[in-house]
């Protein structure tokens, strides 16, 4: 479970050398497999903690139980007296972030909400026209967000370079026939991807003309989220939110991802205070409007083939149409 | 001829003149009968040119054989007078049109008549018992067909008009009943006698009969529907308000042409209910047969491939499957107004899922807060500045304060810190460290460190002479130095003391050691 290969040698101050040790590389080449292996410790190390997740859990139930039993004036259950003294020496220890059992899920975002997310915007190759100006609309609709062209960069170089360059998020878009029909959010630091579909995209430059529909406000928005219940909800719900920063408390403009069964409406508005008191407030609808229909969510990043599912959807199975994975 | 002709005249008026019961009994009535006959068939020899006899051979043959003549002379020319009958029912227009022809048509009708009486007269002579009721039953059919044709063209002249026929009506409604019967109503009368002559004729192919007869009917069946609907569907000014020369030449044509053709194809008469519903039976097992030899239509062969069936044929069909998936929602005015609806009441209500930034680490360590007492300190203000001289004096002597302690136990408890992570990040275990521990080697004497009697009393040094003395050079006493040397030590020590004084300022008061105070004299009178 330890990294079987050495660390890189700025880390150690031993006097013996590592016995990989490449002699006289170029200092290119060294940065290149620092990288790399750092890289590697990394995926260990989270591979690691992965494991020990089912530990970690067992211990927390036993604590969890000992808890009950102290609170409740009950006898402890007699299969936990050998470790009583050293679980309950832990409660007391205990704070409120490590009283909660971690999973790997959570480590993804634990970081995320210290800076500004950085998203890169980029489509499928040989984009249309439509396409392109739907990438530029949802450049406006994400704060913070930059596009690229695609030109024919491979999808691990896309990644690389976000890395290399801090991007937090890289949402790619695809199309048919001029019809945006894929979105693809993929978190970076070897965070989750979510793959939607789009479906009744409504973009700008389809209501009217540049000068008839204005500019649009590109002011840190407020969330919301509505019916997002079940445990893949939050986790959607999680994705979706760490693609906006942290707004303003009095922004005046607003996205909306409702949620009916298993179709995500997404809506960008603008609001004012009304006429006729606080109660009173007037709506105008900016930027484009689509549905997404969230078809697999994988713990690893777009490159990443062999990555874990974590979710997919299943359309064939008879009782599919009774099932509903992300609200209700 | 003439002569002959009169005397035939004369001999067919006799013989209409006697009474019936005289033809029974053998009598000189035969000679006049035989004239009459022969001068018919003078009459009618023009109308049969196929005929081998140019005379009626009377002569020296008896009744059999002159009956074969005559039969023989009949029957083509029977034929075709029941088409003409036939056509002059359904219009008796023509035959005024006709001119000549309808002249010899009349006298075509009454020549039959008489033939008919003629041959029924021969045949009551003849006594054959089936040839007579047929004879009969036939006459009795032309003389209906006669009838009708006479009431046709006499009765009404009242009602009827250029556009409206009584006779058309009847013919119809006659048409539209036969229709629904299954038999076609111009082959009827055709039909009837056609069968009989089957009957009389072909006793042994009856078999035969039925097939034609089924085949016949098929050909009825099918034959008449489309006719029926042709008719209605073709419907033209001409069909109600006369026709023209060329019609009636093309139906002339036509119904010596369908002649022949009824001749083959015809066969049955009305059917009854039991052999109707065989044979439709027959012709559904028929049909059902050749279905299930040929191919399958595509769309009951089961799993079938866009390259197995006919091309855009799958948009044809109304193809009906359960689909397991929900439907993608359809955004309607509703779902807008209930979205943005939704979205209102949040605002007002200031409930957002925002991103909640999380507090930072302090990035520098906070400052030492000096813990500032607000009780009266214990010590006295001397012993304050006695415990400063004495930790400067002799570091080792003087008790710690309280951040001394902190610090110290901060650094044991960083230093058991980093051991453990180095124990856990480093692959190659080092063995625990030395801790140097950082003592200052001061130079007092030993005895003074094991002992508590003051300092002063001890003379022995811990420190090695040379790390007392850390000087270079030439060491000269001050009896040996020269002016110059002298004057340039002093000059140094100058320079340092002004460097020193440079540097600190702020003499303190109580340093100060000199005779003359700076203070002014009058502190004193105070």
């Amino acid at each position: 479970m330890f990294p079987s290969k050495p660390f890189p040698k700025t880390l150690i101050r031993h006097q013996h050398q590592t016995s990989s040790f490449i002699a006289s590389p170029t200092l290119k080449h060294s940065r290149k497999i620092k990288m790399l292996r750092r890289n590697i410790r990394l995926r260990k190390e989270y591979l690691y903690r992965k494991n020990l997740e089912g530990d970690e859990r067992v211990q927390y139930e036993k604590k969890m139980k000992i808890r009950e039993a102290l609170q409740e004036g009950k006898p402890i259950p007699t299969e936990l007296r050998n470790e009583e003294a050293r679980l309950r020496q832990e409660i007391d220890l205990e704070d409120q972030n490590t009283a909660v059992p971690r999973s790997h899920i959570d480590d993804e975002y634990a970081n995320a909400t210290e800076n500004d997310p950085k998203i890169l915007l980029t489509t499928s190759r040989n984009p249309s026209a439509p396409l392109i100006r739907f990438t530029k609309e949802l450049k406006f609709a994400f704060p913070n967000s930059q596009r690229i062209n695609r030109g024919s960069q491979v999808i691990s170089e896309i990644i690389e370079t976000a890395r290399s360059h801090d991007f937090t998020d890289v949402i790619l878009v695809h199309e048919h026939r001029g019809v945006p029909d894929g979105l693809i959010i993929s978190h970076l630091p070897f965070g989750p991807t979510a793959y939607f579909g789009l479906l009744n995209v409504v973009t700008r430059h389809d209501i009217s003309t540049k000068k008839a529909i204005g500019k649009m406000p590109e002011q840190y928005p407020h969330l919301i989220f509505n019916n997002f219940t079940t445990q893949m909800g939050q986790r959607v719900a999680n994705v979706l939110k760490h693609v906006f920063p942290a707004p303003k408390v009095d922004a005046r403009r607003i996205v909306t991802f409702s949620n009916e069964s298993d179709y995500i409406s997404f809506r960008n508005h603008v609001y004012d205070k009304g006429e006729g008191g606080p109660k009173s407030i007037e709506l105008k609808e900016v930027g484009p409007r689509f549905e997404l229909r969230l078809y697999q969510v994988k713990l690893g990043t777009v490159e990443q083939n062999e990555a874990e599912t974590e979710w997919v959807i299943r359309p064939y199975m008879n009782t599919a149409k009774k099932r509903k994975f992300i609200g209700e | 001829m003439s002569i002959a002709k009169a005397s035939g005249f004369e001999a067919l008026e006799k013989l209409m003149s006697t009474e019936p019961p005289v033809f029974l009994a053998p009598s000189s009535i035969s000679e006049v009968a035989r004239t009459a006959s022969r001068y018919l068939f003078e009459k009618l020899k023009p109308f049969n040119p196929k005929s081998p006899f140019d005379q009626l051979l009377v002569d020296g043959f008896d009744a059999e054989q002159i009956w074969q003549q005559i039969d023989l002379q009949c029957q083509p020319l029977l034929s075709s007078l029941r088409q003409d009958v036939k056509r002059f029912a359904q219009n008796p227009k023509e035959i005024r049109k006709l001119g000549n022809l309808a002249l010899k048509v009349s006298h075509e009708d009454d020549d039959v008549d008489e033939m008919d009486m003629d041959d029924d007269e021969l045949e009551a002579t003849e006594s054959e018992g089936d040839e007579e009721e047929e004879g009969d039953e036939e006459e009795e059919e032309e003389d209906d067909v006669e009838e009708d044709e006479e009431e046709k063209s006499g009765d009404h002249e009242g009602i009827e008009d250029k556009f409206f026929k009584i006779k058309e009506l009847e013919e119809f409604l006659e048409e539209g009943e036969a229709e629904e019967y299954g038999l076609d109503y111009k082959n009827k009368k055709g039909v009837a006698k056609r069968k009989k002559q089957n009957l009389r004729d072909d006793d042994d192919d009856e078999e035969d009969e039925d097939e034609e007869e089924d085949d016949d009917e098929f050909g009825a069946f099918a034959g008449g529907d489309d006719e029926e609907a042709d008719k209605l569907g073709k419907a033209r000014y001409d069909d109600f308000f006369g026709g023209k020369k060329k019609e009636t030449k093309m139906k002339l044509k036509d119904l010596s042409e369908d002649d022949e053709a009824e001749l083959e194809n015809q066969g049955d008469v009305k059917l009854s209910t039991h052999e109707k519903d065989r044979i439709k039976l027959q012709s559904k097992i028929e049909q059902m047969e050749k279905a299930n030899l040929d191919p399958k239509h595509w769309t009951m062969q089961g799993e079938i491939t866009a390259a197995k069936r006919p091309k855009n044929s799958a948009l044809e069909v109304d193809l009906d499957f359960e689909h397991n998936t929900r439907p993608a929602p359809v955004i309607t005015e509703e779902v807008t107004a209930s979205l943005e609806d939704l979205i209102k009441s949040r605002i007002i209500e200031a409930r957002f899922d925002d991103v909640q930034r999380a507090p930072s680490m302090p990035t520098k360590a906070k400052r030492e807060a000096k813990e500032m007492d607000d009780s009266k300190s214990k010590k006295g203000l001397a012993e304050v500045y006695e415990d400063e001289y004495v930790r400067q004096a002799n570091p080792a002597f003087a008790p710690t304060t309280f951040s001394d302690e902190l610090k110290k136990e901060a650094s044991i408890l960083f230093k058991r810190l980093c051991l453990k992570l180095d124990s856990l990040s480093h692959f190659h275990f080092t063995p625990k460290p030395v801790i140097e521990e950082m003592s200052i080697q001061t130079n007092v004497p030993a005895i003074a460190m094991e002992e508590v009697a003051p300092v002063a009393v001890s003379d022995a040094a811990m420190l090695a002479p040379e790390e007392i003395f850390s000087g270079k050079g030439d060491i000269k006493d001050e009896s040996e130095l020269t002016q110059e040397e002298r004057k340039r030590r002093r000059a140094k020590k100058k320079r340092k003391f002004k460097a020193e004084s440079a540097k600190d300022p702020v003499k303190k008061a109580r340093d100060d050691t000199t005779e003359n105070p700076k203070t002014v004299t009058g502190s004193e009178e105070r």
